[in-house]
């Protein structure tokens, strides 16, 4: 769903104050959070049921119900036919070309958070790709062992300490919590085709962005579809889903046992009373 | 003020007293973990070569395999924790009557879901990769599911509870997403959008498996 979005781009690229005011909130707000950052971590890996922070939810739930609007009407329609009706390879090569045209923005991304090695990689598949790999249609470097791996300015503020903040569901943009928002406008000024397109015509971006959100949503048409149908509750499923899968990439597919919930002193069969109501 | 130690006053037989503690606290955990983290490793892979017979075995029908994959996640998973686990602050919330319905559907339900869910893992390879030790009752495995059909491999993680000899799965992480936790966000946003109604959970999952049963039908 957060595929879905990279409409901001064009946005940030066109309003160059809304892109600053967005900046200068980022940093105001990475202060505030590293202060009270320690705490909050803490909190988070102690606290098992503290992925609720949602304090918007009502909004949230109604531009979710948006975004499922306008995937019924357009977004799926057009990302079955896609899927249908290009061959595997054509989907490849597009995917391949959207991955090698996103490299500026996770080497910058790389290199703030000090991994050179997987800087190393992300600078050697550009080189490569766009080359031996025309222009970015095929991956050779991938099958010489060196994967594709992602990174964005939100990784980086997660990095540095900074927190998630509460969460958001934008329409066209899905789940977009401040931290990551941030990050995502951000990442827009780390993009040398934002300024190849600054003055131009919004044509070129605005492709960028349909086809990469067709090409997701292609790809994952079966997935969200069994997600939809096995969910108790599909909104709620999804802001897990995205909160995990973020951690997940935050640490770059590492487990940290340490920050697991405890689970030793919990036991349904104790003799203690009901409750008497729950919290509200 | 002379050193309370010097080495006129340490004995051969101290020292090699000394040597043997050192030795036993440096060397029996050390080979104890070892040992358990390969019973670990042995006890994910017998679970999911059984899981994944179940799963592939086309010559069963769907009430078989449903039958096959409960007695399997009977033996093999912690059941009721992880039902405990999924109600999060409101495990306090169900009356006897409740509790007991919600245990019964919440089996049925990670039934029916993760069958759905692992239908298409037909054709791979679990190989172990490792195994870390959390605390001194739990054990994470990591694996890796790979597909001869050539999608991308899958990395699992299996979060096992000791058990006297044995094990208990309590969790199963699936690139990234430990499905417990996922299952307890939904759940609890249930429960709290019905103003701590727990019958509202009971009938949002009896839905859910009357869904799946549909679904699962025309599938077939």
């Amino acid at each position: 769903m957060k595929l879905l979005g990279r409409v901001m781009r064009v946005q940030a690229g066109k309003s160059i104050g809304l892109g600053l005011a967005f900046l200068l909130s980022v940093s105001g707000y990475a202060l505030m959070s590293n202060v009270a950052n320690a705490a909050e971590t803490q909190a988070q890996a102690t606290d098992a049921v503290s992925d609720e922070n949602d304090p918007l939810e009502p909004m949230n739930r109604y531009f979710f119900e948006v975004n499922r609007f306008l995937d019924t009407i357009a977004v799926k329609p057009v990302a079955t036919w896609y899927d249908g009706v290009l061959p595997g390879f054509a989907k490849d090569g597009v995917r391949n070309f959207l991955d090698n045209l996103r490299s500026p923005v996770i080497l910058a991304n790389d290199l703030l958070q000090g991994e050179w090695d997987r800087a190393g990689t992300t600078a050697s598949r550009f080189a490569i790709n766009t080359t031996v790999g025309v222009g970015g249609l095929m991956d050779p470097a991938s099958r010489w062992g060196m994967a594709q791996h992602g990174e964005d300015f939100g990784q980086t503020l997660a990095v540095y300490g900074t927190g998630e903040g509460p969460y958001l569901y934008l329409p066209l943009l899905g789940p977009a919590p401040v931290r990551d928002l941030s990050g995502f406008v951000v990442d827009q000024f780390f993009d040398p085709l934002t300024y190849v397109y600054w003055n131009g015509p919004n044509t070129v971006p605005v492709a960028r962005f349909v086809l990469n959100g067709i090409d997701l949503r292609a790809r994952n048409l079966g997935t969200l579809d069994q997600i939809e149908r096995t969910s108790v509750d599909y909104y709620a499923t999804i802001r897990n889903l995205y909160r995990q899968s973020r951690l997940n990439e935050i640490n770059n597919g590492e487990t940290n046992v340490d920050t697991l919930p405890d689970i030793d002193n919990l036991n349904f069969d104790t003799n203690e009373p009901q409750a008497v109501s729950p919290t509200s | 003020m002379p050193p309370m130690f010097s080495a006129r006053m340490a004995s051969p037989f101290m020292l090699s007293l000394a040597a043997l503690m050192f030795a036993f606290i440096a060397l029996v955990p050390a080979s104890a973990r070892a040992a358990d983290n390969e019973a670990a490793k042995a006890f994910v892979s017998e679970t999911s070569e059984q899981a994944l017979a179940i799963i592939g075995d086309k010559s069963i029908d769907q009430s078989t395999r449903e039958a096959q994959f409960t007695a399997l996640l009977r033996a093999k998973a912690d059941l009721n924790r992880i039902a405990g686990f999924a109600l999060g602050q409101f495990i306090r919330l169900p009356t006897p009557e409740q509790k007991t319905e919600y245990l019964k559907l919440v089996e049925n339900f990670i039934v029916k879901v993760y069958l759905t869910r692992l239908a298409d893992y037909t054709d791979q390879k679990l190989t172990i990769l490792s195994s870390t030790d959390k605390g001194a009752k739990e054990v994470i495995v990591k694996s890796r599911i790979e597909f001869t059909s050539g999608r991308e491999p899958v990395t699992v993680d299996w979060w096992l509870i000791k058990e006297g000899d044995s094990f208990r799965i309590f969790d199963v992480n699936v690139v990234g997403i430990w499905l417990a936790q996922e299952q307890r966000s939904t759940f609890t946003s249930v429960i709290n959008s019905h103003n701590g109604d727990f019958n509202a959970l009971l009938d949002h999952l009896k839905a859910q498996i009357a869904k799946a049963d549909t679904s699962g039908s025309t599938a077939n």
